[in-house]
């Protein structure tokens, strides 16, 4: 069993994946320390500096709807997350986008019900990878989150996508994808 | 138990039979799009993969330079050769580059890289426009499209369906716009459709021509749907005859096919429609916003900047001049576009309105280049999204509306009803 613990900061409704990257960056190499540097520099202004968010110290964001929506295809959002030390993002939804570019990435992005409203910034977390149980320390409220799937667990498991993908090449398992 | 049009195509090219709503599976693409913002990284990631670095079908690797090109600065100007000199290496046969050029999900379309049945992904989120011919079309991220080009392949958890049922009559001056941003109106952003396919399916889809049927199911990714399709019929064969790249058939929805929702939507009582700033399911008739004042027009984009868009501008716009204090842009989707608005007059029509006309590319609408948006700008676009600094400057305001709204519009300066003459 995995418990990771630690300070969230919460976020509103609809954070945008262009806010969370700004446009200057879209075109950066993936690296997530330095696609950390100025990860959420759009979405607070007290992150729009440089390692803003990561000089911040969180371990979790928690969201509402529709975390990274906007349509973009980049995968600095999360890698930008990943480099910044964020573990796990708790949210009621997540734009499909973002969502799946987190799994290739084995970024848990974890849906749970009405999370957003019983958070405050600042409050510590533990979350517990194997039940999907999130406890806010701070008040006290337990909250359920919706079961990772086998696949996105062994994904992550393998340290991304990417990996996983190479060890399937490496091993010749490559054409049993199905 | 049957299966949806999406579940199908899931299916059958996953080498299944049948597949069901939560299932995992790994597909067959048919065609993977990447384009000159990060079409390198797709490279540089598929390198990574590949020891051999074989991709699985150059034939099938469609690459294109459309938020770049023309690059507006230096450091744009540095990554298209930097992009072009990949794209050469690999010699790539489909390589829509400056010249060539359109926006990604057009040429997917028009030049027949996009096939019912099939499955075909891109980088890019609008991705989600090739439903118009019965493909699933999806947006994915440079991991996916590296290992799709390795591998052929990309995993999907089969979505559950929801279909929409339009019924009715097109009003005149009504577009597959308006009825987007209706339905967008109805179901929210990003809101009780995320993840889901969505099918479009009635007498009104029927009698809605190609053009149309790109800009409802490009839309669909930012109601949060996973894809929006619409089945091939006669109306797709015809469209894709002259220009298919490989064999196709048809494929359409069993009738006992499982749906988590159903809704039917009358086309008759579709009027104009417009999104108002910053938020794009805060969706009103154009009656609540006539007479708004607005000083920057725009029509193009993979939404809207087909030849059935420029036609139904140059119609109102005939013999009429925009307003002296609107700047309007206009931006065909493709150089086939393009040529075809220049040889049936639609372009000399609105250059005497006093419209400009650029060249392809995806212009100001992701506010990258030729023409985006200032401080206290107020734009009605014919675009696709209307998030703070969407354009460019956030402390500009952007409704999104149907071409013919924009054109009928630009002639006042002000929002105007295209339905109030007969043009």
């Amino acid at each position: 069993m995995a418990i990771i613990t630690g300070k969230a900061w919460v976020a509103k409704n609809y954070v945008m994946s262009f806010d969370m990257i700004l446009q200057k960056f879209w075109t950066s190499p993936i690296n997530p320390a330095e696609n950390a540097k100025w990860v959420m520099a759009g979405v607070a202004e007290e992150f729009n500096r440089e390692n803003g968010f990561v000089d911040a110290g969180y371990t979790f964001i928690v969201a509402g709807h529709n975390f990274a929506g906007g349509g973009k295809s980049i995968e600095h959002c999360v890698t930008g997350l990943i480099g910044a030390g964020i573990k796990a993002v708790f949210a009621t939804s997540f734009a499909r986008l973002q969502f799946r570019n987190a799994i290739n990435y084995g970024m848990p992005f974890i849906t749970s019900k009405d999370i957003n409203l019983e958070c405050n910034t600042g409050d510590e977390l533990s979350y517990n990878t194997d039940s999907g149980e999130i406890t806010n320390l701070t008040n006290g409220k337990v909250f359920s989150s919706v079961p990772v799937a086998p696949f996105v667990a062994e994904v992550a498991a393998s340290g991304g996508l990417m990996n996983f993908i190479r060890n399937k090449i490496a091993d010749g398992t490559i054409q049993e994808l199905h | 138990m049957g299966m949806t049009i999406t579940e199908k195509i899931m299916a059958r090219n996953s080498g299944r039979t049948a597949v069901v709503p939560g299932q995992l599976v790994w597909v067959d693409v048919h065609t993977v799009m990447t384009m000159d913002y990060l079409g390198k990284q797709c490279f540089t990631a598929f390198e990574s993969l590949s020891p051999d670095k074989q991709l699985f079908d150059k034939q099938r690797l469609i690459c294109v330079s459309d938020h770049l090109a023309p690059p507006p600065t230096e450091q744009f100007a540095t990554m298209l050769n930097e992009w072009r000199e990949i794209v050469h290496k690999y010699d790539i046969p489909y390589f829509y580059d400056l010249g060539r050029q359109g926006i990604a999900h057009q040429l997917m379309v028009e030049q027949g890289h996009v096939l019912p049945g099939k499955v075909s992904i891109g980088t890019d989120s609008h991705a989600n426009t090739y439903g118009a011919v019965g493909a699933v079309g999806n947006a994915i991220g440079v991991t996916d499209a590296a290992i799709a080009m390795a591998t052929g392949k990309c995993w999907f958890r089969v979505p559950e369906s929801v279909k929409f049922v339009i019924k009715g009559t097109w009003q005149p001056w009504v577009m597959a716009k308006d009825l987007s941003l209706h339905i967008m109106g109805m179901m929210h952003w990003n809101g009780h459709l995320i993840y889901k396919t969505l099918e479009f399916t009635g007498p009104a889809i029927e009698s809605l021509g190609m053009a149309g049927r790109m800009t409802l199911c490009n839309m669909t990714v930012d109601l949060g749907a996973k894809n929006g399709i619409i089945a091939p019929d006669a109306t797709t064969a015809n469209y894709l005859a002259p220009v298919q790249k490989g064999e196709w058939g048809f494929v359409s929805s069993d009738e006992d096919a499982r749906y988590d929702a159903v809704y039917e939507v009358d086309v008759t009582q579709v009027g104009p429609t417009v999104s108002m700033p910053d938020k794009l399911d805060d969706v009103v008739p154009i009656e609540k916003v006539i007479g708004t004042k607005f000083n920057k027009a725009f029509v193009g984009t993979c939404t809207n900047g087909r030849t059935e868009d420029f036609a139904i501008m140059a119609k109102i716009l005939e013999g009429q001049q925009i307003h002296r204090n609107v700047n309007m842009i206009c931006i065909p989707a493709s150089q086939s576009v393009y040529l075809e608005c220049i040889q049936k007059g639609y372009f000399e029509t609105l250059i005497r309105a006093g419209a400009a006309i650029e060249t392809p590319s995806c212009g100001p609408c992701a506010g990258i280049h030729t023409g985006v948006a200032g401080d206290g700008d107020i734009v009605l676009s014919a675009g696709n999204r209307n998030m703070k600094g969407r354009m460019g400057s956030k402390n500009a305001k952007i409704f999104l509306t149907s071409p013919a709204v924009v054109a009928a519009s630009a002639i006042k300066g002000e929002i105007t009803d295209p339905r109030s003459q007969n043009w």
